[in-house]
């Protein structure tokens, strides 16, 4: 079987049983993740559906970049769209550098080699996304074995060593066993053990938290934020959740019907937000000091578009639209707050004794 | 017993020694009173065919002519045919020989069938040929595919083993192929496209050892059917030869002494009954046993 597979270990592994934590030294120049004008099509029976319109945005080493929005506002087509992970009928355009390479030119097979090794990915579903009929120890060693080359007693040496990395006590017993011993918890440890077993650069976390109950997300977000200080990797990080946001994320981009509509670092985003849609969403979060008013929603639902269309997206349901929302669409420009936003009627800072 | 810790993240319990789940299907098929006896009668049977040498009193073409179409006695258990030949003998070989047809043709099926269905259930472009390859082998009757075999090949335990090898291909063809379309959309599938894995290892490690199961049950389903085949062809002279026995050769060589020596097809057909019925409620059985929505996680 391995000889189908293409070879590796031309990227310098540490030593197995020396330290974790052996740091790469940091890339001198340019971001790690440059994404421009990115879009996603898909094909469907009903014409064509747009999901990603002309997304740009960067990701540095060791920075943890979120990517907000509700659901359906196209981040996670986004995410799967930078390693071409998304179904046959996706037509992808524009532009992804992930340090040298461009990662939508690449054929198939240079894709494979990315994807886990430079680029790893961390799913929403820890209950199914492992396989059920594969030890735990299988599993990693698979991947082990695909990016670096390792087998026998060195791939489990490692194994274990990564279980022991994210906070799984008695690694060595647990490589023995099947998915269905394990808890949610676990299996989403287990998850992010097999993404970041080659160290990659980029760590896509698409809800690693969302389907795991409150007192384990922290646990796993404990994870994510000592891996990025103990592996040196960077995070992509996919949520709705904007207390995971304040938590990790160094600088948040807000998508809305597939277009960027605000960027920010995470406090300027909190403290400053400018967009109305960014206010919404965080007015949408249950404030218990504002119990009395309830949680305020957003009315209306995310529009599905055909194509992009030339008006804010935002304005059938935004309060501050006008006719000049729908007279063009807004480019993302330096908001009032000093950051980039697309919106014609931003708003204004807010008073100091906020 | 199986103690799934699903509250506790961080203190799991110590001494978990599960094993697969595919030996917990086991011991609900044991938990099962008729797989179970389905079971022991199978295991029984086989150990009969394969031990015949051993076991049977008499060799199975020797003939004794003196002590022709006798019916059931203390020296002869299922009597002698008209040419004095033992029976119990006969039957003990000619379940061998069923049983040979019928892991034989199963083992056609799969080895053709898994791969074309893997192939069919992955790339789009060949499931188009290959569920059309499979329907036409589906419309074409079982029996007239064999009639043309044996007129190429003659009839054999070759053409009686290929015949109903190649009519089990489609079925196989069909539920490898649903198999991998429904694993192929699953998350640790996805999950794999994610981590790097080439289509060969999602169909060798993936898709494949998850769909054991549902092929397990559907060979154990299939063998009644090629027992029942090959009888079905022995009898009609397209398939095993007098004077080797199989069931189906006893069966169709009783057909004229029915009047003087009904014995002569009671016990093939008796035998040929409890085999197949055996099988299926093995078979149901397993059924029950690997269907995930019936375990309890």
């Amino acid at each position: 079987m391995s000889e189908l597979e293409s070879p590796q270990g031309e990227r310098e592994m540490s030593e197995p049983g020396t330290a974790w934590a052996t740091a790469r030294p940091p890339t001198v120049g340019g971001p790690l993740l440059e994404v421009e004008d990115l879009s996603v099509r898909f094909r469907t029976e009903d014409g064509a559906v747009l999901a990603v319109d002309e997304v740009s945005f960067t990701v540095a080493d060791r920075e943890v970049l979120a990517l907000v929005g509700e659901s359906g506002c196209g981040k996670s087509v986004t995410a799967m769209a930078l390693t071409r992970l998304l179904p046959s009928n996706a037509l992808i355009t524009g532009s992804v550098r992930l340090g040298e390479r461009s990662l939508l030119e690449l054929p198939e097979a240079g894709l494979r080699d990315v994807r886990g090794r430079d680029v790893a990915y961390v799913f929403q579903e820890p209950m199914t996304s492992l396989n059920p009929v594969l030890t735990v120890g299988k599993q990693l060693g698979e991947v082990l074995r695909r990016h670096q080359a390792l087998r026998g007693k060195t791939a489990d040496r490692r194994a274990t060593e990564l279980l022991e990395l994210v906070g799984i006590p008695l690694p060595a017993q647990r490589l023995k066993e099947y998915p269905h011993q394990l808890s949610g918890g676990m299996r989403q440890r287990v998850m992010i053990a097999m993404a970041v077993a080659c160290q990659p650069r980029l760590l896509v976390a698409d809800e690693p938290t969302t389907a795991l109950d409150v007192t384990v997300q922290a646990g796993i977000l404990d994870v994510l934020r000592d891996l990025r200080t103990e592996i040196g990797t960077a995070v992509l990080l996919i949520t709705h959740d904007l207390g995971v946001v304040a938590d990790l994320a160094d600088r948040v981009v807000v998508m809305y019907a597939g277009r960027t509509i605000e960027e920010a670092g995470t406090e300027a985003l909190f403290a400053r937000h400018s967009h109305p849609y960014t206010r919404g969403l965080l007015e949408a979060v249950p404030d218990p000091e504002r119990r009395a008013g309830g949680i305020r929603e957003i009315p209306g639902r995310v529009p599905t578009l055909r194509s992009s269309p030339d008006e804010c997206t935002f304005a059938d349901r935004c309060g501050r639209a006008d006719s000049l929302c729908r007279a063009r669409r807004p480019e993302l420009l330096l908001g009032p707050a000093g950051h980039p936003v697309r919106c014609v009627h931003p708003l204004p800072l807010p008073e100091v004794s906020r | 017993m199986t103690t799934l810790d699903l509250t506790t993240v961080d203190a799991a319990p110590a001494e978990a020694t599960v094993g697969p789940s595919r030996r917990r299907a086991l011991r609900r098929l044991l938990r099962n009173p008729l797989a179970l006896t389905g079971l022991v009668v199978v295991v029984v049977a086989v150990l009969a065919a394969l031990l015949a040498n051993l076991i049977a009193p008499y060799p199975p073409d020797q003939t004794d002519f003196s002590a022709a179409l006798q019916p059931p006695s203390p020296a002869h258990w299922f009597g002698t045919d008209e040419l004095g030949r033992d029976q119990l003998s006969r039957v003990l070989f000619g379940l061998r020989v069923s049983l040979l047809v019928a892991v034989l043709s199963i083992a056609i099926s799969i080895v053709v069938g898994v791969p074309l269905g893997l192939a069919a259930g992955f790339y789009r472009g060949l499931d188009r040929v290959v569920s059309r390859f499979a329907d036409t082998l589906l419309a074409f009757p079982f029996l007239v595919f064999a009639v043309g075999l044996a007129a190429i090949l003659g009839p054999s335990l070759l053409t009686a083993t290929t015949a109903i090898g190649v009519a089990g291909i489609p079925a196989i063809v069909r539920v490898t192929r649903s198999e991998t379309l429904r694993l192929r959309g699953l998350d640790f599938v996805a999950g794999a496209v994610a981590d790097g894995a080439s289509d060969f290892v999602l169909l060798r490690r993936h898709i494949l050892p998850n769909s054991v199961n549902t092929l397990i049950v559907l060979a154990t389903v299939a063998a009644p059917a090629a027992i029942i085949g090959e009888a079905v062809l022995s009898f009609l002279g397209l398939g095993i030869r007098p004077p080797m026995p199989s069931l189906g050769v006893m069966l169709a060589s009783a057909q004229p002494l029915f009047r003087s020596g009904p014995w002569l097809a009671v016990f093939p057909g008796i035998c040929i009954v409890v085999v197949t019925l055996s099988l299926n409620l093995v078979g149901d059985g397993m059924r029950d046993a690997l269907d995930p929505r019936e375990s309890p996680r």
